[in-house]
């Protein structure tokens, strides 16, 4: 079967894993996804910077970032190297990079410098604060992006430290590739290429729209402060119960009316217990005494009891899970949102599959993750038509990283 | 102004917030998008009152700008009349999207089998709860499914209650992920000539959201599984240097990798202390040993000046750090401004200019914009059966008296 994205040739200078994923989201669908690395400049990420990845068997976020790709390691400070680049991009769609503009200026990158090769490419561009304004040229982190966006002090409870999850990269990852998407379906009506620009501080801006857009409309202090679990108007909708086991309980139901009878039921309260038997006592008058009742009552049992209990009544309520859960989902590995994999050299391991299903332009795995440099000699071959023997020299004047052959 | 999706029309049968953020990325950039709705109530998002237990204000902001510059067409699809026009509309469209459950589709006798007949060409994207490949029938608001993917699980502090990501943060990456999809689906019937069908579901787009933990979990094994699963404290941060600190007035994100150079730098910011002569914490190692002790110390370091003097001390000395910014910061921040992150509109509801959310995708040529915001229940009925299927006024009247249409 062949796949939605055939045909379409990806330069990816990407140094940062959100701007690296975006690329992995396009050789998903087929695209052929050249992943270029400097060995003049190797710049490699340190993963474990953040010190929350001591080195273990494998990296598994440059694993999914990188997969579906080939690199090819070139000298890029050399003349030659550069060559090898241009020659790229005059059969390439679209190159993508997180490098600072600044580096793409110098080295000829630069949208203008790049049309002289190749005159409708898309440039796509990931950066941390926007290709406009003061801040355009600071640096690219996910987490200085997430501090000036306002989330992390609203999200704990009261009195706690902010909180960084990490998921507004994920935002700006997409971006890329749904821009890349939007640039070429215009090149393809009309025939020019542009420049797509996508960053961290709008990815985070993004993940969090609907508070922020709240805020902006009404400019409420309630937005900019930290809610506790206990903070509703409505024991039955929005407070989290915590169970004996340290496994939570959220409850949704904001017709406590309709659900009252069985909930009751659920923890061990009667129906008609004349302090919590109307929805006028539950949500004003004993609101307060019904949450302490609830905090109490879920604490007795353990999160799978409730789960049990609740479902069975098909209440609207969560017991909230662990990575646990979708590990052994068999519903995330049918939709293949989950895979189970043979490494070939770390064995059965599991990874993050497709978040999204096609009829026809299935997205694959093609290819793990490649080694530096390893399909240098085939890309020359096969996509520059280079000699062998030219091939030979390049690797052994150092411009062209040997890298394995397969 | 040209934009990249001139000509796409897609018709957006969707409610709520994942399905109608989708189509609203297709929508800022030039896609002709009719959300379709019920004749009476419409969308559900319209009775928003209120968020966050406060009241909505003067105009609905949820539903109106995710809704922006789309036209609205009331049909009553539960009338066979209704059914068969909704099928001449598919005939002139490109896309078909819509996040109801399964069973509402059905029930109006859209079917992908009977879609893909009265039109090959149709690209037809489902948001599902919990992906294609199950008919899983469980409640999937953004809430649900966080709750179920783990990602809550991780955040915070060990022993508080599980984090709740903002309202609607998994749905609009959710619709983000959708618009991505559409538009490689797009791609690929250009090739083919065909359209396809496809599914962003929700559980999907939230488990790949959660990659930055949730990948490195699947990767390890037990018991490293758990660094990634469960709460991890800020005050046992690996590495000290990359962490959230407060400072007098508010709190700062330190994003320093574990080295000796960086360390150094730190010390220097931090006149008359001794730490920079502390043995315990002279290597990278040392400093990872006594973690504690470093960030117990920092703590209090740290907290003896405002956050903008440590900022400005830093960013002289090279250092990356950031201030935990609120959202009333983040709406007076010009960065968003300038890069159009922030937008004004006029909104016709209160008759003035209203901010919003922008546009987080930048095209040089073909750049979005907002041209209206939510449009009225039905407002363009009339006009898109009279433009888009030729119908005269006579049979639009015949229509209104059967009521298939208001």
């Amino acid at each position: 079967m062949s796949q939605a994205l055939e045909g379409i040739v990806v330069v990816d200078l990407t140094r940062e894993f959100y701007a690296s994923l975006a690329g992995a989201l396009l050789g998903d669908f087929g695209a052929t996804v050249i992943r270029v690395e400097d060995l003049a400049d190797p710049h490699e990420v340190d993963h474990d910077r953040n010190g929350m990845h001591p080195p273990e068997r494998w990296n598994s976020l440059d694993e999914l970032a990188h997969r579906n790709k080939q690199s090819l390691a070139v000298d890029l400070d050399q003349a030659e190297g550069r060559e090898i680049l241009s020659k790229l991009v005059e059969g390439a769609d679209v190159f993508l990079t997180d490098l600072p503009s600044a580096t793409l200026d110098e080295k000829g990158w630069s949208y203008e410098g790049l049309c002289e090769r190749k005159s409708d490419i898309v440039l796509a561009r990931g950066s941390g604060f926007g290709p406009r304004g003061p801040d355009r040229d600071l640096l690219a982190l996910d987490e200085l992006a997430a501090a000036r966006t306002g989330a992390m002090p609203t999200l704990p409870e009261p009195g706690q430290p902010p909180v960084y999850s990490g998921v507004g990269q994920m935002q700006t990852s997409v971006m890329l590739a749904l821009g890349i998407m939007l640039a070429l379906h215009h090149r393809d009506e009309c025939g020019e290429g542009q420049v797509v620009d996508a960053s961290l501080f709008g990815g985070n801006m993004y993940s969090q729209s609907l508070d922020l857009q709240a805020y902006l409309a009404i400019r409420d202090d309630r937005f900019l402060e930290p809610l506790s679990r206990l903070d509703s108007g409505n024991p039955m909708s929005g407070p989290m119960y915590p169970s004996d086991d340290g496994r939570w309980v959220t409850l949704a139901m904001p017709d406590t009316d309709k659900y009252w009878p069985s909930f009751a039921e659920v923890v061990g309260l009667e129906a008609d217990d004349p302090r919590f038997d109307s929805h006028e006592k539950r949500c004003g008058e004993n609101r307060l005494l019904m949450m302490q009742v609830l905090d109490e009552r879920f604490r007795t049992k353990p999160g799978s009891h409730w789960k049990r209990e609740l479902d069975a009544r098909q209440l609207p309520a969560d017991v909230i899970e662990t990575y646990d859960y979708p590990a052994s989902d068999s519903n995330a590995a049918a939709n293949r949102y989950i895979l189970d994999l043979e490494h070939p050299t770390h064995g059965a391991i599991q990874s993050l599959g497709f978040p999204i299903h096609m009829s026809e332009g299935t997205a694959r795995l093609r290819r793990m993750a490649p080694c530096v440099g390893q399909h240098g000699a085939e890309i020359l071959q096969e996509r520059l038509g280079y000699e062998d023997d030219r091939i030979l020299e390049l690797e052994a004047e150092g411009i062209l990283g040997a890298g394995s052959r397969s | 102004m040209t934009k990249a999706l001139d000509g796409i029309r897609v018709l957006d049968l969707t409610q709520w917030l994942q399905g109608p953020v989708c189509a609203q990325y297709l929508a800022d950039f030039g896609a002709e998008v009719i959300h379709v709705e019920r004749p009476v109530s419409g969308d559900g998002a319209r009775g928003v009152r209120s968020i966050k237990a406060l009241a909505i204000g003067d105009w609905n902001q949820y539903f109106q700008v995710i809704n922006r510059n789309k036209k609205s067409l009331a049909i009553d699809l539960k009338n066979p009349e209704g059914q068969e026009l909704f099928y001449e509309l598919v005939e002139k469209s490109d896309v078909l999207l819509s996040n109801f459950v399964p069973e509402n589709l059905k029930a109006w006798g859209l079917t992908w089998e009977k879609l893909r007949e009265r039109n090959p060409r149709l690209v037809f994207a489902t948001n599902t709860g919990y992906g294609h490949a199950r008919e899983i029938n469980r409640p999937s608001y953004d809430i649900n499914v966080q709750a179920l993917t783990g990602l809550m699980t991780r955040q915070g502090e060990p022993g508080e209650p599980p984090i709740y990501l903002g309202m609607g943060s998994g749905d609009t990456y959710g619709g983000l992920m959708s618009a991505f999809g559409i538009m490689v689906a797009l791609h690929q019937r250009r090739r083919t000539g065909r359209g396809q069908y496809l599914d962003a579901s929700l559980y999907g787009a939230q488990l790949f959201m959660a990659a930055p933990t949730l990948q490195p979990f699947l990767a390890s094994r037990a018991p490293e599984r758990s660094r990634y699963s469960m709460q991890q404290s800020r005050k046992g941060a690996r590495n000290p240097l990359w962490n959230c600190y407060r400072a007098e007035d508010k709190w700062v994100f330190l994003c320093l990798a574990n080295t000796d150079d960086n360390w150094s730098l730190l010390c220097r910011s931090l006149e008359g202390s001794e730490l920079a002569s502390d043995a315990r914490f002279d290597s990278a190692e040392k400093r990872a040993e006594h973690n504690t002790e470093l960030i117990a110390l920092l703590d209090e370091l740290l907290l003896g000046r405002r956050a903008g003097e440590w900022i400005e001390s830093w960013r002289s000395l090279g250092i990356a750090a950031a201030p935990i910014q609120t959202m009333k910061d983040l709406a007076e921040d010009p960065q968003a401004w300038e890069n159009d992150y922030f937008l004004k509109a006029h909104c016709d509801e209160v008759n003035r200019e209203v901010e919003i959310r922008g546009l987080p995708i930048t095209l040089s040529k073909t750049p979005g914009s907002v041209e209206s915001l939510g449009p009225e229940l039905g407002q363009d009925t009339e006009l898109i059966l009279a433009d888009v299927l030729g119908m005269d006024w006579d049979r639009i009247g015949e229509l209104k008296e059967r009521g298939v249409i208001p």
